[in-house]
């Protein structure tokens, strides 16, 4: 399975721009979105990771590879805001955000973070997806319209008034995405999004991811699966032994 | 030896009858326990969610003491509370002694430990990824407060019921505070522990009656609740 994410958004945007501009729109899609500098975790006296250096690009995809245990969930954890960890420099978006750790709100708003099993609030599916709407103040009658567009996206439009305890693992990780989405993250963390899940439900998972970073969001994955892994024009990050190897 | 089946129809008779006493004392057990209990929920429910979620020095003495509290005495209560509000005690002034308000802040002084403990308990045994996901869905502190016990609400109302049933049933606090004074401060449990010293059953009975009829409401409630809970839980 390959799923080409570059390709399918470059169509749209270069379409007759010129060399000036195509080069001038290429700097700008290489702007970085978020920049670490000398991120350490620990886990008591064990030192998990040591990351001299990382770089998220804006409207870019990353799979984040490595053994289990070594780190790639609480990598994301620390990115998201939800657990600290020692960081020398941290900017986001060009500014030092340093000092703001655990991230403020508007950042917690501009960073999603995705569980590997997506927690689902016992309200209906529809009532989930609207959940980061609502609590940032938007009126019901303007998240109306945004969820059933989403849920229509992430295919789960006929379960709007289900409970989520019925669903299946793969319809709990589409509303997740659906729910992070609705909220035009500029870094969505995904944590094993197609872990446990049967292949139609994974193939329906990766085929949502391209769209989002179409949609102008980085995305970071965590993940073992080669389909995501062999994504076109996704970039690769491997944790290994506490280090971090771009590829 | 016909005593008890005697006191036993006379105690249904005051019962059906609609005995004004009898039913002044259920009225003033009940107002003055739900009154405890309705001031005792919110900052034992507040204390509850922030020591389970939140990690600060001396948290562990908290614990220690809200569940160290649950085993204290009623009685003991009682005796601390006498002490604040008599005439020369430093909440004197309140001339709360003997009075349903004195009740109702002892009532809330021995509801305090257990919502507190079951809320505790309630919001520890909650998933962490529940507030972590509306942390990361961009919520407020209060946002999260307010999702996360929406979660554990079945563990919190079971917290609410038995709070209910621990002050409905106490006898020491409410008889020390309130001096069981017939029309006023009389409740359920004095007026049984009064009547039963007397050798008169029969409204002590009744009263009796009331108080097991109350319980097996509180426990038939309880238990539909934590059915509620199992059902989600096996679907999930």
């Amino acid at each position: 399975m390959s799923i080409s994410i570059n390709s399918q958004i470059t169509a749209a945007v270069y379409e007759n721009a010129n060399e000036s501009q195509l080069a001038s729109q290429r700097d700008e899609r290489r702007k970085a979105l978020l920049g670490v500098r000398g991120l350490r975790k620990r886990h008591g006296e064990r030192l998990l990771f040591d990351i001299d250096r990382l770089e998220i690009a804006t409207h870019s995809a990353y799979v984040l590879t490595g053994m289990n245990g070594a780190g790639k969930s609480t990598l994301l954890r620390v990115l998201g805001g939800l657990e600290r960890a020692e960081i020398d420099s941290l900017r986001f978006a060009g500014e030092d955000v340093l000092r703001a750790h655990p991230y403020p709100r508007a950042l917690r708003r501009a960073i999603v973070y995705v569980h590997q099993h997506p927690i689902l609030f016992s309200t209906s599916v529809g009532d989930n997806i609207g959940y980061g709407l609502v609590v940032r103040g938007e009126p019901p009658a303007a998240v109306r319209p945004v969820v059933e567009e989403a849920m229509a996206w992430a295919g789960v439009a006929h379960l709007r008034d289900t409970a989520p305890a019925r669903l299946s693992g793969g319809e709990k990780q589409r509303v997740a995405l659906a729910r992070a989405k609705v909220l035009q993250p500029r870094l969505l963390l995904l944590d094993e999004p197609t872990a446990n899940l049967d292949g139609a439900a994974r193939e329906q998972v990766i085929a949502l991811i391209p769209t989002m970073v179409e949609a102008g969001s980085s995305i970071v994955i965590a993940c073992h699966d080669r389909d995501l892994i062999n994504l076109q024009g996704v970039q690769r990050l491997k944790l290994r032994d506490g280090q971090l190897e771009v590829r | 030896m016909n005593a008890i089946p005697d006191a036993i129809l006379h105690a249904f008779t005051l019962l059906f009858t609609g005995d004004p006493d009898l039913w002044r004392i259920v009225w003033v057990s009940l107002k003055t326990s739900i009154a405890g209990l309705v001031l005792a929920t919110p900052p034992a429910i507040l204390i509850g969610y922030v020591v389970a979620m939140r990690r600060f020095t001396g948290r562990r003495i908290v614990i220690w003491l809200a569940q160290a509290a649950l085993s204290l005495p009623t009685v003991l209560i009682g005796l601390l509370l006498y002490l604040l509000l008599s005439r020369h005690g430093p909440l004197g002034g309140l001339h709360w002694l003997f009075s349903q308000p004195g009740i109702v802040f002892g009532q809330c002084i021995v509801a305090l430990p257990v919502l507190l403990a079951f809320t505790l308990a309630a919001v520890q045994g909650l998933d962490p990824r529940y507030a972590e996901t509306a942390i990361a869905l961009g919520a407020s502190p209060m946002q999260v407060m307010v999702r996360v016990l929406h979660e554990a609400r079945f563990g919190v109302m079971a917290a609410v019921l038995s709070g209910f049933g621990r002050v409905i049933s106490e006898v020491g606090c409410a008889l020390m505070v309130g001096g069981n004074i017939e029309g006023e401060t009389r409740t359920i449990t004095t007026a049984i522990a009064l009547e039963t010293s007397k050798g008169e059953f029969a409204q002590g009975i009744a009263l009796g009656i009331v108080l097991v009829t109350l319980a097996l409401l509180m426990n038939g409630a309880l238990m539909l609740l934590q059915g509620d809970a199992h059902t989600i839980r096996e679907r999930a």
